[in-house]
């Protein structure tokens, strides 16, 4: 087969493209559409070295790796859409290979940055928003909203991350709100556990964002609460161990230790 | 002639005749040139018996020589060594030298042989001169033939010169603003430096290349690159500050911050502490206060006080104050105030960050004074923004072993826990072991610190011989009996 040149490559992206930007995309064609496009670029590579520093072949090569990213959201695949940030990095910070800020550049960060938040990578999260632009970091929306849900996580101000869900800039961002309401469900459950004794049916259920009681009840049942029906309230089993335990093992350890440096000193 | 005598000599001049400004400049240029060549000396012994120790000797004169230095006598001291049968690289090396500092190339009949060490030598002061007659471009270029030649040897002798030359390469690079092309030849010296178990140049390069990395926030990139490579343990003591900084803000950054907070103390306790180091003091100290913040401690208020840190942390005493009353409006206030600054010292993300370590102090302050309060009253005091963020936040310091307390949701209030004796529980036994092992680690560390000059057991061993061999005498003369009371007393006293 012969391999395509860039600009053959260049039209067939856009078919991609349009096909994904469709009302009501059908994923699985363009997926080997995708793999095709992937492959017609590494041949043009393969056949011609110098072409990986010509600008429109890694304006494509950049574009493709997006297009590739936003199917992956769109299929929900998570793994997929890490590994196309991973390839986009070199495009999207420090010299950006020569070629200008592409236009999807700061929201495909901002979904980076919320996935990070929902698979609970703060450390990642961080380092990330060290290398963006300090102006973007105040003023872009696409990174705005990650940075401000950090905030209120770290916080404690569940109830604007919830609100947060209703104020995303792009219907992308939705994808991992979901995924980071559960993690941010099961916080807030692991903090009503320690800090109240019990809760009222309707209390509990705007407290955990639940809208019907049987989803209340069944969330109940996963984390092991008690729950009366009849005074329509849920308690909490106050697991307070006691302070004056005595811990003999670790004490035990200490000594030891101790002896031990001594030993080596005398 | 010494440099003594040269100076003595000049004193004497004056009362003599007048000497002539030309004559005087051609006496510096004398002594400055004997100078480099008394260094040259001590390279060369140190060459001969493979010695770093002469090496560090001539290194120490750098800094003297480096502010009288001449173009002019530097080139001759250059043609000195410039013999015919030097190496190839070595020759380049010193007439890219001499065209550099635009000198004109002049051969003299008797030229010695050049070595390494000595052409690095040579060079080191040629770059020291363009540096800081500022041109970069004639340096940078030196700098990369200078490599050459560092690269080409692998003598354990030009471990500490090379060293240098790495850390100048760097900065000409990064004083022309381009800091990333310098990257490439740093790795290959990290790797050239570890297969050949040159430990200084090692760690210049390790530290050259943190801070490069972290010059374009390339955390990630400077992570890794500690975690792969090991800081060799006997490193120079400035060396390992440096490095403990990097290695501190790289872990400030990603939230690790009990191992930044230690690295960054280690950081200012290894630092000399001169006039010449301040920069790095207060640079170090910036960020230990941010992390020491960030804990939920805070810092002890002497710090704030030492002379050369109380100009520059004036803002950081500011922040460590409002994060102690747990004031958000006033913290607020100090961060827009000083946002500038912050953001010169590279720290904004993470001032940024102790908001929520504000919010924490005030609840604590809040628990601790009141029994029960309700939870608008707490909204009111911390400026949130509605009653269930505050619901929310009283929560999740709860779980978070913040407070001990207990939220009535339906009343609407907070109830703090009972205070009870902190010396019932297990805590004092903590804090008690912690010190203990703190104590034992610097007792551990220090005893590794310890230097033992080679050498030295082998005088105690001759004394111990001799003290033989008397005590021999001794018995033999006692053996004899032919002694009188007088040596019987020096016996004596020589035995005391």
């Amino acid at each position: 087969m012969a391999a395509p040149t860039t600009q053959d490559l260049g039209r067939a992206y856009e078919n991609v493209r349009a096909a994904l930007n469709a009302p009501n995309p059908n994923l699985g064609a363009i997926k080997p559409q995708l793999s095709q496009l992937k492959v017609g670029l590494v041949q043009l590579a393969m056949q011609d070295g110098a072409v990986e520093r010509d600008r429109e072949y890694l304006a494509l090569k950049r574009s493709i790796a997006e297009l590739g990213a936003e199917l992956s959201i769109k299929a929900g695949e998570t793994e997929a859409f890490e590994r196309y940030l991973a390839q986009l990095e070199p495009f999207y910070f420090g010299g950006r290979m020569g070629l200008d800020e592409s236009k999807v550049m700061y929201p495909l960060i901002g979904l980076n940055l919320l996935r990070m938040l929902s698979e609970n990578l703060i450390a990642d999260f961080h380092t990330m928003l060290e290398r963006i632009d300090l102006k973007q970091l105040q003023t872009n929306p696409f990174i705005v909203h990650p940075v401000r849900l950090e905030r209120a996580l770290m916080e404690g101000s569940y109830k604007k991350v919830w609100q947060a869900r209703s104020e995303v800039p792009t219907p992308e961002y939705v994808f991992f709100m979901d995924i980071l309401m559960s993690t941010i469900r099961a916080e807030v459950a692991s903090c009503v556990e320690k800090s109240y004794s019990g809760l009222p049916f309707d209390d509990a259920k705007s407290v955990l964002f639940f809208s019907e009681l049987g989803d209340l009840l069944k969330f109940a049942q996963e984390r092991q609460w008690t729950v009366s029906p009849a005074e329509k309230r849920i308690t909490f089993q106050t697991a307070a161990e006691n302070p004056r335990t005595f811990q003999g093992e670790s004490i035990m350890g200490q000594v030891l230790t101790y002896a031990r440096e001594l030993e080596r000193i005398v | 002639m010494s440099s003594k005598e040269a100076a003595s000599k000049e004193a004497e001049a004056p009362m003599e005749v007048e000497a002539s400004p030309e004559q005087k400049q051609a006496e510096t240029r004398r002594i400055l040139l004997e100078d480099i060549t008394r260094s040259i000396g001590f390279l060369q012994r140190g060459i001969t018996a493979a010695e770093t120790h002469y090496i560090y000797r001539a290194l120490r004169t750098l800094s003297s020589l480096r502010k009288r230095l001449q173009p002019e006598v530097l080139a001759e001291a250059v043609a000195a060594r410039s013999a015919a049968e030097n190496a190839p690289a070595t020759r380049d090396c010193l007439a890219t030298m001499v065209a550099l500092l635009k000198q004109k190339p002049a051969g003299s009949p008797k030229a010695g042989a050049c070595e390494p060490e000595v052409c690095l030598f040579l060079g080191l002061l040629s770059m020291l001169y363009l540096l800081d007659s500022g041109s970069r471009e004639a340096g940078a270029e030196l700098a990369d033939v200078l490599l050459g030649v560092a690269s080409a040897s692998q003598r354990r002798t030009v471990d500490p010169i090379a060293s240098r030359i790495y850390f100048y390469y760097a900065r000409f690079f990064e004083l022309a603003g381009r800091l990333a092309d310098a990257r490439p030849a740093l790795l290959g010296a990290l790797q050239a430096a570890t297969l050949t178990g040159m430990k200084e140049t090692k760690t210049m390069v390790l530290t050259l290349l943190l801070r490069n990395y972290l010059h374009y926030n390339l955390y990630d990139q400077a992570e890794r690159l500690t975690a792969k490579t090991g800081f060799p343990a006997e490193a120079p003591s400035n060396l390992l500050a440096r490095y403990l900084y990097y290695l501190g803000f790289i872990e400030a950054v990603q939230l690790n911050y009990s191992q930044a907070q230690a690295h960054l103390l280690e950081a200012t306790r290894k630092a000399p502490s001169n006039a010449a180091t301040a920069g790095f003091q207060q640079a170090a100290h910036k960020i230990y206060v941010i992390v020491e913040l960030l804990m939920g401690n805070i810092p002890e208020r002497s710090l704030f006080r030492a002379p050369t840190l109380r100009k520059p942390l004036a803002p950081y005493l500011e922040l460590a104050r409002a994060v102690r009353i747990g004031d958000l409006t006033k913290f607020q206030d100090v961060v827009d105030r000083h946002e500038a600054k912050f953001l010169a010292d590279n720290v904004l993300v993470l001032v940024q960050r102790l908001r929520h370590n504000v919010i924490k102090a005030g609840i604590r302050s809040i628990n601790v004074a009141y029994s029960r309060i309700s939870l608008r009253d707490i909204c009111l005091k911390l400026h949130l923004d509605s009653e269930e963020d505050a619901e929310y936040i009283v929560a999740k310091a709860i779980r978070d072993g913040v407070i001990d307390a207990t939220i009535d949701h339906e009343k609407g209030f907070v109830q703090s826990a009972e205070v009870h004796n902190v010396y019932g529980t297990s805590d004092p036994q903590y804090a008690f072991d912690k010190r203990t092992g703190f104590c034992l680690g610097l007792y551990n560390d220090s005893v590794k610190a310890m230097r033992y000059p080679g050498g030295n057991h082998r005088k105690e061993l001759a004394y111990a011989i001799e003290a033989i061999k008397r005590e021999r005498e001794l018995a033999h003369e006692l053996e004899n009996e032919e002694y009188d009371d007088e040596s019987d007393e020096d016996a004596m006293d020589e035995d005391l």
